[in-house]
């Protein structure tokens, strides 16, 4: 401890003798004195930050001497702050009471500074969807969940934060996940695989919206969707859910593929252990799905485990991860006339192209990590991680066989520090590399080694943040690019709201898939590129969040990102002959207004919410083409969902919307209509276990947001889980 | 929010009611708004077996060289259905002058230069209505559709498309691949 103090003093963060340094405890309970277990406490200006026991009991050391400011909060409850003396040496008692608010925001957030923030307002837009959401949309993998946040739209599982990456076939995601804190896209594609941990293991999902690149460095311009697990509590624990499901019929006659109902159904067992400093868990589930479409079944499996120990009150080690299989059926583009037995049909949505038909795609994947964390003092807190994420694949079509093997090995080393009670630093550094063994990607791999800091620091009445990072790309350990991704923004709270403002650089480097490729695709050979540049974004917004009353809140969003070199699949003549290849081309701009309303009006059972993008997304004029829109961006994205809570039961209804797409690159001649989705939604909860019933596309609307791929249909659900 | 806003998502959904893809048999004339050239193919022989798939493409000038093969459009051609012994076909096209209009067969195989002439076939074209000997000219004009370009397939009578070239010797029909 003492050589710790010391290595930071030029940091000005030594808190002085052990001995000077007191306690701070307590308990959290709600007004009726029942305790409130998992609140998280924290003393304002420093590093310490706790959560409650299932007592409600809290306790936290090394508190600095002198007056402090403690808070409480917890979902569903109004935040509490309470200041309070403490001696050096000695202890002092601060018990919370928080009162329920029907509005369930979300308390903290560890993924717009990349440290822990309790109930502060951040410079960017942040959505967060808890786990009673996750619980109460009985969905089976992650993007289910993510699909419905504000701002937030999905494509044939790309996702999508204000109109970021399109639809690019998989190849490419300008959107970064982590799980833990621990990036996971894949190696050789940079693509997202949703189904990686299991849902049931999520505790709750951080939606960073606009360039984050600034702190996360490559993918992360669009955004950060970041997965947070569940804390393993002490003591023997276990958790059973299961799933099982069936799929509409085609709406007429003339669509009608199979004669049976299409079902789906799975199973999760989770069992955990705590004891004193150790703490572990592990998870095993698998799932299967007929599809609701011809050549649509799927077959998944799934383990889980996370294991921790606390050397001491300071220090932990964290070892987690997670392993998927899946082999499940390509759905391959609908049918059209003369493809398929089309019944006089020009399109046959449910059913596919024969030609590729028993096409299946065996995928693994899996991620394993290791995280140090040490509390050094009251103001500075580090932790050293090291990850492993491996992606493998084959496909098996009647035409061909493809595989890809693909690793990303990454570390980072991060310092959280509080110069004062009003200053909080973040620096780091982080290396990853990826390779990649394909037929159709090659034998390649790809460095990317990064240094980053930022600073938060107050500047008159608002809080100013500003941090830069550099990152170094080398591929096939040739040459170096250096990408500097800075980022600027202020918060300005006030009484009942606070704005905010901020500027930044995103960035994303060429996946290896998209340098390297050699493949087929709609009858056209793809060839490499080697050449690539990393795309670039430049976005700002400007927001401003406030409660309208005690039971209505509003956060409302202006942001305009500059895009340039986007990277896209396109076709070129080579020696006569039409190629696609992945190139450099075009400079987009994509503006609009994110507003997001929540309310509980009449009764604190009832609350509603209504999310709302506007989105003018434009490619720019290049050569002899055109300004015209950007492909696969609607214009108009809006969700509204209703949630009554009658305990021990409760109802619920999510409406979605999304606009037809003004442009699609593929099949511009396709029917598309804009996406109308209403989901219902009914539980029961009592003691250990707890029903979901989920009715998904209620009114089985039928429509497709890519090309020749129908969305899905409704699907109805029930989930049961059983918690010890 | 006022007092009715949790109950927008049952309004929506009254909203959502209407529309959603629908079944569409299949169209016998050009559909309105769509830019480009549309048609019905007749087909004659039975399908060979090595079929791949058969397009409709056009080009804007008639192909003088091998090096001009890829000068079709659109650059994704629309497969013609091969089921039936009729089909239409919906071509879309920018607007302007397109000097050929014709069904490519093409047998299984990647697509080179050096492997067009192997793998492609003429198998029936739209015919100057004055002179059926000859490739018809067929305009689109902006914002609309040339209807009724109806043609031929005849899997009996393909040629290799090198046979149109200037200079190359009288086109021949071959026997069925």
């Amino acid at each position: 401890m003492r050589r710790s103090v010391a290595g930071f003093a030029w940091l000005g963060l030594a808190a002085g003798p052990l001995a000077a340094q007191g306690v701070v405890y307590g308990a959290v309970r709600d007004p009726a004195g029942a305790p409130l277990p998992d609140a998280w406490v924290a003393v304002a200006g420093t590093a310490l930050l706790v959560q409650t026991d299932a007592g409600g009991a809290y306790r936290i050391a090394r508190v600095p001497p002198g007056r402090v400011t403690v808070r409480a909060a917890r979902i569903g409850y109004a935040p509490e702050s309470r200041a309070v003396e403490v001696a050096g040496g000695d202890s002092a008692r601060v018990d919370f009471v928080l009162t329920p608010t029907p509005l369930p925001l979300a308390p903290i957030d560890v993924t717009t500074t990349r440290t822990a923030r309790l109930d502060e307002p951040a410079v960017t837009s942040i959505a967060v969807i808890s786990e009673r959401e996750l619980a109460g949309r009985a969905v089976n993998t992650v993007a289910e969940a993510v699909d419905r946040a504000p701002g937030v739209q999905f494509l044939d599982g790309q996702i999508n934060i204000r109109g970021s990456t399109g639809y690019v076939q998989g190849l490419g995601a300008r959107v970064l996940l982590l799980v833990d804190g621990v990036p996971v896209n894949q190696g050789d594609r940079g693509g997202i695989n949703w189904d990686i941990l299991p849902v049931d293991q999520v505790q709750r999902v951080e939606i960073v919206k606009g360039a984050s690149s600034s702190l996360y460095g490559s993918s992360a311009l669009g955004g950060v969707v970041h997965v947070v697990t569940r804390e393993t509590p002490p003591g023997v624990h276990g958790r059973v859910r299961a799933t099982a499901g069936a799929y509409a019929d085609p709406p007429h006659p003339e669509w009608t593929f199979r004669d049976r109902t299409g079902l789906h159904g799975g199973a999760d067992v989770t069992l955990s252990y705590g004891n004193g400093p150790f703490r572990g868990r592990f998870a095993g589930g698998a799932r299967r799905s007929d599809g609701y479409r011809e050549q649509d079944g799927r077959e998944h499996w799934q383990l889980a485990g996370r294991g921790e120990w606390r050397f001491s009150p300071e220090s932990d080690l964290r070892v987690s991860g997670a392993w998927a299989v899946d082999d499940y059926a390509v759905p391959l583009s609908w049918c059209t006339r003369g493809q398929c037995d089309d019944r006089g049909q020009a399109y046959q949505p449910f059913k596919v192209d024969t030609t590729e038909r028993g096409a299946h795609t065996v995928s693994r994947k899996g991620y394993l990590e290791a995280t140090f964390a040490r509390l050094a003092s009251a103001r500075v807190r580090w932790q050293a991680r090291a990850s492993w994420v491996r992606t493998r694949f084959n496909d098996y079509r009647p035409s061909a066989v493809d595989h890809s093997v693909a690793n990303r090995l990454g570390a980072e080393a991060r310092l959280e520090a509080h110069p004062s009670n009003t200053r909080h630093v973040t620096v780091g550094a982080e290396a990853a590399r990826a390779d990649v063994e394909s037929n159709i990607f090659g034998s390649h791999t790809q460095g990317e080694y990064a240094a980053y800091g930022e600073s938060e620091q107050p500047l008159g009445a608002a809080r100013l943040t500003v941090g830069a990072r550099t990152d170094f790309l080398v591929v096939d350990g040739a040459g170096a690019t250096a990408v500097v991704s800075p980022r600027i923004g202020a918060v300005l709270p006030g009484r009942s709201g606070a704005w905010r403002a901020s500027v930044g650089r995103g960035f994303r480097a060429p996946s290896l898939a998209e340098r390297f490729v050699r493949t087929t695709a709609l009858g056209f050979e793809v060839i490499p590129n080697p050449n690539l540049d990393p795309e670039t974004f430049w976005t700002w917004e400007l927001g401003h969040a406030r409660a309208l009353s005690p039971r209505a809140r509003m956060d409302v969003a202006l942001f305009w990102t500059d895009a340039r070199r986007l990277i896209e699949p396109v076709i070129v003549i080579e020696s006569g002959v039409p190629k696609i290849q992945f190139r450099n081309l075009a400079r987009a701009r994509l503006a609009g207004l994110d507003l997001a309303v929540t309310a509980s009006p009449l009764t604190s059972r009832l609350v509603g919410s209504l999310a709302y993008t506007y989105l003018h997304a434009r490619e720019l004029a290049r050569d002899t083409l055109p300004e015209r829109p950007l492909a696969f961006r609607p214009r108009h994205l809006a969700t509204a969902s209703a949630d009554y809570d009658l305990a021990p039961f409760g109802v619920g209804a999510d409406f979605r919307y999304m606009s037809r797409l003004d442009r699609v690159d593929v099949y511009p001649d396709d029917p598309r209509v804009a996406a109308k989705v209403f989901d219902l939604r009914a539980s029961y909860r009592r003691g250990p276990l707890q029903v979901h019933l989920l009715l998904a596309n209620a009114l089985n609307y039928i429509y497709a947001l890519v090309p020749r791929t129908l969305a899905p249909v409704r699907t109805v659900s029930v989930t049961l889980t059983w918690i010890y | 929010m006022t007092r009715g806003a949790p109950w927008l998502p049952l309004l929506a959904a009254l909203l959502a009611c209407d529309g959603g893809l629908q079944p569409a048999p299949e169209p016998s004339a050009c559909p309105p708004g769509f830019v480009g050239i549309c048609g019905t193919v007749r087909f004659r022989g039975s399908v060979p077996d090595n079929t791949d798939d058969v397009y409709v493409v056009a080009y804007p000038s008639f192909p003088q060289s091998p090096d001009d093969l890829f000068t079709f459009r659109p650059a994704i051609p629309p497969q013609l259905p091969l089921g039936d012994s009729i089909a239409f076909y919906l071509l879309p096209l920018e607007p302007g002058r397109y000097e050929w209009v014709l069904a490519v067969w093409k047998m299984a195989g990647t697509l080179t230069v050096e492997t067009a002439d192997s793998l492609l076939r003429e198998a029936g074209f739209y015919r100057d209505p004055t002179d059926t000997t000859r490739p018809g000219v067929v305009g689109v004009p902006v914002g609309a559709s040339a209807d009724s370009i109806d043609f031929v397939v005849d899997f009996t009578n393909m040629r290799r498309v090198s046979d149109w070239f200037p200079g190359a010797p009288l086109p021949t029909p071959l026997p069925p691949p």
